[in-house]
């Protein structure tokens, strides 16, 4: 097990490097120059050539990309070239409201997913079933901005129960992890009604039935658990899916957080600021791979089986 | 200046308890919206920023403060006197003034202020250009020494980029003045600034020495301001609707009929600092052909905006300044509104014939242009009538849309033909700046750099000696700039803002050119 | 009956049926726009402007007296167009990627599953906002970026066909028969592998709607006065006090989309029975 953890976190290193260059690299082909906003206007190209040399972007981009990492790597995301303080600092304002935002979301659409999932399998084909995998489907495929918006309309301003923006109180939160939350409800209890009809046809549960023991009770104690594999797994995988909606999300309900500063920063081109976000949130999904691998490893008993 | 990361998730996660207490909004706490067109200042810092926000006005007093008929009126100056031939100045201080960190505010202070303003060598540092040498007469006397006359000292002073900061602090800070720390003598403390999100500013209580026009002058009656920076005006209304935040200091026109309906909401007019304009760029075909300006100028129609995009408020623009300064008092003939029938003349003349399509046609060349606009819901609105408007005078103008904060980027390619734009300012210096020769592509949008003009700009920014040759000057640099139609003007706003009537006691008579420091010190809470 | 083919057969079903006549309606529609509507989309009428749902206006009118129903159907056309068209792009690169990489192995196929992790550690909205920034806002802009967000998805689908493909009887049939490669490619693995392919590409097209919506909301994607659901949305937010209607009207016509190209993409996956080959690399 402990040599499997290893050689699974050996793996990430390449692609941490890969997406690393990535990041570095393609905010270079962006047009426009955040010199050019610090700079006063019809300044000398000597004192655009100073400005360059005190943020480092007169050396060669690989010779850029070596420092970048050398400082990321020690922990040093450098200073935001037109917000004038240290990136980190930014990042440290806005990582805590994305974190709960999307810890929040992804809660909510595990607990609903799970619990529709279970019901809609339960009654399978039938009424409750169709009404649920019906309501879910429209949850997904309303973009997540517009949902965000129709529930602001009515929570918030029709019936005055929450507040429209912002994060000055917890209520806040409640509008935004639905939008997410709601999207990716869906998703979970699609995978949790398919795989509780898939395991429920195994041996193990006819074993059980010939035993006696309730059906209902085999269903949640025992089918269940065998269905939550894949709902784990996708989820972990579904990380960066969440953190992607939490981006429009957080624009639409003016909050602060990652997506926001990410949307901000990439329009005025403070690289340094753009390079620590998209870092942040590669890696989020990243670990959520990995955590998925994990998952399986753990829960599954024929994977934990060739393991060990 | 770097701090470690680990430090910082750490700080992170301090923060996160912050998040869980729950705010309850307290008496004497007011909750503001920032101007939609001053969300995302990145500092405080009045020598070096480009872009300022209200808060900064109330963090920094000035030497003079301007009243609402743009008359000049004692602050931290007591009174002033200028040397007949306008080679020096004469400031006498208010006593007993100190900066929020303790120092003393004296004439050594503004003369150190002076002196790294100067050299900062920012894109603010013409205004105090004129400023040969600052002399420390006694302790609370300063004399300026003139390296000309400027008859517009009173008015830079007045501006907020010329707070009085506390120097030696801003020494020491460096570029983390205005963005950790930030030290004025003003009404209001900086408690907490995140950048694009929220500043909260903590009265002064010592504060004693508020402008002249303010009933009150210190301290303010409310002990805590928040601002709130929220970039869509229908998010920001949709707050104060319902009770999220008290005042919102930028309502667009077309949302008054709205906030009229809400009974417990109010409205507060001030006259406009705005202008919309069309610029176009003179350099790019077909508009390096003055008919084809003109006739792209006066086919826009600024009483069906007014009306339609606008809901009435506000007033139309026929020159480029807004009606309240002198300068905008150019001849008729020089004043551009629209007249289809002249555009289609000229465009005609130009050899452009109307095609089939109602598209015009030269050489079998289709007369389609690009038209720039900016993101924010109002620019597009406003800029898909324009598109409208030009094609009703057979002008196909194709629709690109920028990020507000790139555009400029875009404009400094010089690419643009036709943009839907506005500024706030007001003095007539506005001309030089968007229409300086050395400022091509931006602020120069129009890329307008013309002989006879740049003659004119110099008499009107550094050749006057007095207030009355000012005038004079920047009235016909101005009224030059017109007749070569480097833009069309479109409308001027009034100052619109809003709050909430059950909350907030707004000052009846507001003696200022905006909702500023004067204002805050008289704006009351309810109970 | 047997012999219609599947995406006929699947219109047979009751879901399948309502779905599939849903899409054929609004391709329809789009399609005959210009026959279809009394009003032209860009044309203003000032004071009309804001008008709610009536006789005249079905759907009612935007912030410039456009009769939304119009601008509705015209936006089908840009939406579907470029959502199509990017998924289309995308589908065939990934295709020629996913086929080289399980066909020739070795460095390719480590280079092409590398580059498909790295697009798989970025959300696709963040992908695509990215890209829109360098290539800059309008529809090509976007149809790039929709194209390069899914590329991974149809590059590893492929790959995985073709590779349990490979193996098979048939093809090692061919091979000792003498094809060669581009026979081997071009006649037996890639028509096998298309099915699966094609029918992830339409669930994708769903998806792609969506995002191209997003864009849009965004201000990035089709340019006034051309109409898109995103930008009908985007310039509807501003209003959703004010005309609810100009908002709800084009996310209900996007949901309904997408839910219908998702029940009849299942019909389809039923008819064609291909439920494992799809869920093996999902």
């Amino acid at each position: 097990m402990i040599a499997y953890l290893i050689r699974r976190i050996l793996m990430l290193v390449p692609v941490f490097l890969a997406v690393s260059v990535v990041i570095f690299s393609i905010l270079h082909f962006i047009p426009g120059d955040p010199i050019d906003n610090l700079l006063k206007i019809g300044s000398s190209p000597e004192a655009r050539a100073e400005m360059e040399v005190r943020y480092g972007l007169d050396r060669p981009l690989p010779v850029q990309y070596g420092i970048w990492l050398s400082n990321v790597l020690r922990g040093d995301l450098g200073t935001a070239i037109v917000a004038r303080r240290p990136v980190a600092d930014l990042i440290a304002q806005a990582l805590p409201h994305s974190l709960w935002l999307g810890g929040l979301a992804l809660l909510f659409s595990t607990v609903a997913g799970v619990g529709l999932g279970v019901v809609a399998a339960l009654n399978r084909d039938r009424w409750p079933d169709r009404a649920i995998m019906g309501g879910v489907l429209l949850g997904s495929t309303m973009p997540s901005f517009w949902l965000g918006l129709i529930l602001m309309l009515v929570f918030s301003v029709w019936l005055g129960w929450l507040p429209v923006s912002g994060a000055r109180s917890w209520t806040a939160l409640v509008l935004p992890v639905l939008t997410i939350g709601l999207g990716g409800t869906a998703l979970v209890a699609r995978i949790t009604r398919v795989s509780m009809i898939e395991a429920s046809g195994r041996d193990f549960v006819t074993l059980l039935h010939a035993k006696g023991l309730s059906p209902l009770r085999i269903q949640l104690r025992h089918v269940l658990r065998h269905a939550l594999i894949p709902v784990v797994t996708i989820l972990a995988l579904r990380i960066g899916w969440i953190l992607g909606g939490a981006v429009t999300v957080e624009v639409v309900f003016a909050r602060p957080g990652l997506g926001t500063l990410l949307i901000k920063s990439l329009s005025q081109h403070d690289y340094p600021v753009v390079q620590a976000c998209l870092l942040m949130l590669a890696m989020a999904v990243m670990l959520g791979t990995l955590l998925g691998d994990i998952l399986q490893a753990v829960m599954d008993p024929r994977v934990r089986a060739a393991l060990a | 200046m770097t701090f470690s990361f680990r430090k910082t998730l750490l700080s992170a996660s301090v923060s996160l308890t912050a998040l869980l207490a729950a705010q309850a909004v307290a008496a004497q706490e007011a909750i503001f919206v920032m101007a939609t067109n001053e969300v995302g200042a990145p500092t405080y810092n009045p020598i070096k920023a480009t872009m300022l926000n209200t808060a900064t006005g109330l963090i920094f007093d000035r030497l003079v403060s301007q009243a609402a008929d743009l008359s000049y009126h004692p602050w931290l100056a007591e009174s002033w006197e200028e040397a007949p031939d306008g080679m020096s100045w004469t400031f006498k201080l208010k006593e007993g003034v100190t900066y929020h960190n303790g120092e003393p505010f004296n004439a050594a202070a503004v003369k150190a202020w002076i002196e790294l303003f100067k050299a900062a060598q920012g894109e603010n540092a013409y205004m105090a250009e004129a400023i040969a040498s600052v002399e420390v007469v006694d302790d609370h006397t300063v004399r300026f020494i003139m390296s000309r006359p400027e008859p517009n000292l009173l008015y830079n002073l007045s501006s907020t980029f010329m707070g009085v900061v506390e120097p030696k602090s801003y020494a020491a800070l460096g570029d983390d003045y205005g963005v950790t720390e930030v030290y004025g003598t003003g009404a209001f403390k900086l408690e907490s600034f995140a950048i694009g999100q929220e500043t909260v500013l903590v009265r002064n209580d010592d504060y004693t020495w508020g402008p002249a026009e303010a009933a009150n002058h210190g301290p303010a009656k409310v002990a805590l301001l928040t601002f709130r920076e929220i970039p869509e005006d229908s998010t920001a209304f949709l707050e104060l609707k319902t009770g999220g935040v008290d005042f919102l200091l930028s309502v667009p026109a077309d949302l008054i009929g709205e906030i009229e309906k809400e009974p417990d909401l109010a409205i507060l007019t001030l006259p406009g600092q705005d202008l919309w304009y069309m610029p176009i760029n003179v350099t790019k075909a077909p508009f390096d052909d003055i008919r084809v300006r003109e006739a792209a100028a006066k086919a826009i129609n600024q009483q069906e905006i007014l009306a339609a995009v606008f809901g009435g408020a506000g007033a139309v623009a026929d020159t480029f300044l807004i009606s309240a300064l002198p300068e905008s008092h150019v001849a008729d003939s020089a004043k551009i509104s629209y007249d289809p029938a002249r555009a289609n003349a000229l465009l005609d003349e130009a050899g452009w014939t109307m095609g089939p399509d109602g598209i015009r046609l030269k050489d079998g060349q289709p007369l389609k242009v690009s038209l720039w606009t900016q993101s924010d819901s109002i620019f597009r609105r406003l800029t898909e009538v324009v598109q409208a408007q030009l094609k009703a005078v057979g002008i196909d103008a194709e629709i690109t849309t920028f990020d507000s904060s790139m555009i400029r980027d875009q404009y400094k390619t010089g690419e643009q033909q036709l943009a839907v734009r506005s500024y706030n300012w007001d003095n007539a210096d506005i001309v030089d700046w968007f229409f300086g020769g050395d400022r091509l592509g931006y602020p120069n949008v129009s890329m307008f750099n013309d002989p006879k003009a740049e003659e004119l700009r110099a008499a009107a920014m550094t050749g006057a000696k007095n207030s009355e040759e000012r005038v004079a000057n920047f009235t016909a640099y101005h009224e030059y700039v017109l007749t070569q139609f480097p833009m069309a003007p479109i409308y001027q706003p009034l100052q619109v803002m809003a709050y909430n009537a059950d909350r907030l006691i707004v000052p009846a008579k507001i003696d200022a050119p905006a909702f500023g420091a004067a204002a805050f010190l008289d704006l009351e809470v309810k109970e | 009956m047997r012999t219609w083919p599947a995406p006929l057969r699947a219109l047979r079903q009751t879901t399948g049926g309502l779905a599939g006549g849903w899409l054929l309606l609004v391709a329809a529609a789009a399609i005959l726009a210009p026959h279809l509507t009394p009003y032209a989309y860009d044309v203003q009428d000032l004071p009309q402007a804001y008008q709610p749902v009536s006789a005249a206006h079905w759907l009612g009118t935007d912030e410039f007296g456009r009769d939304l129903l119009t601008r509705l159907i015209y936006g089908a056309r840009t939406s579907l167009t470029v959502s199509a068209t990017a998924i289309a792009v995308s589908v065939l690169c990934g295709m020629v990627l996913g086929a080289a990489a399980a066909w020739f192995g070795g460095w390719p196929d480590r280079a092409v599953t590398v580059a498909v992790d790295l697009t798989w550690s970025f959300p696709e909205i963040l992908i695509a906002l990215i890209l829109v920034a360098i290539i800059g806002p309008g529809t090509t802009g976007v149809m790039v970026a929709i194209a390069v967000a899914y590329l991974a998805q149809f590059t590893r689908l492929t790959r995985a066909q073709i590779m349990t493909l490979k193996g098979e009887t048939f093809v090692e049939a061919a091979r000792s028969l003498g094809a060669g490669t581009g026979h081997i490619l071009f006649r037996h693995l890639l028509p096998n592998a298309l099915a699966p392919v094609l029918v992830s590409a339409m669930l994708a097209t769903g998806d792609a709607i969506i995002l191209e919506a997003t864009l849009g909301f965004f201000g990035l994607g089709a340019q006034p006065p051309v109409p898109s659901w995103g930008g009908m949305m985007s310039a509807g937010s501003a209003l959703v006090f004010k005309a609810p209607w100009a908002i709800i009207f084009p996310g209900l016509a996007v949901a309904i989309t997408v839910i219908a190209i998702n029940l009849y993409g299942d019909a389809l996956i039923a008819e064609l029975d291909i439920r494992q080959k799809l869920r093996r690399t999902a």
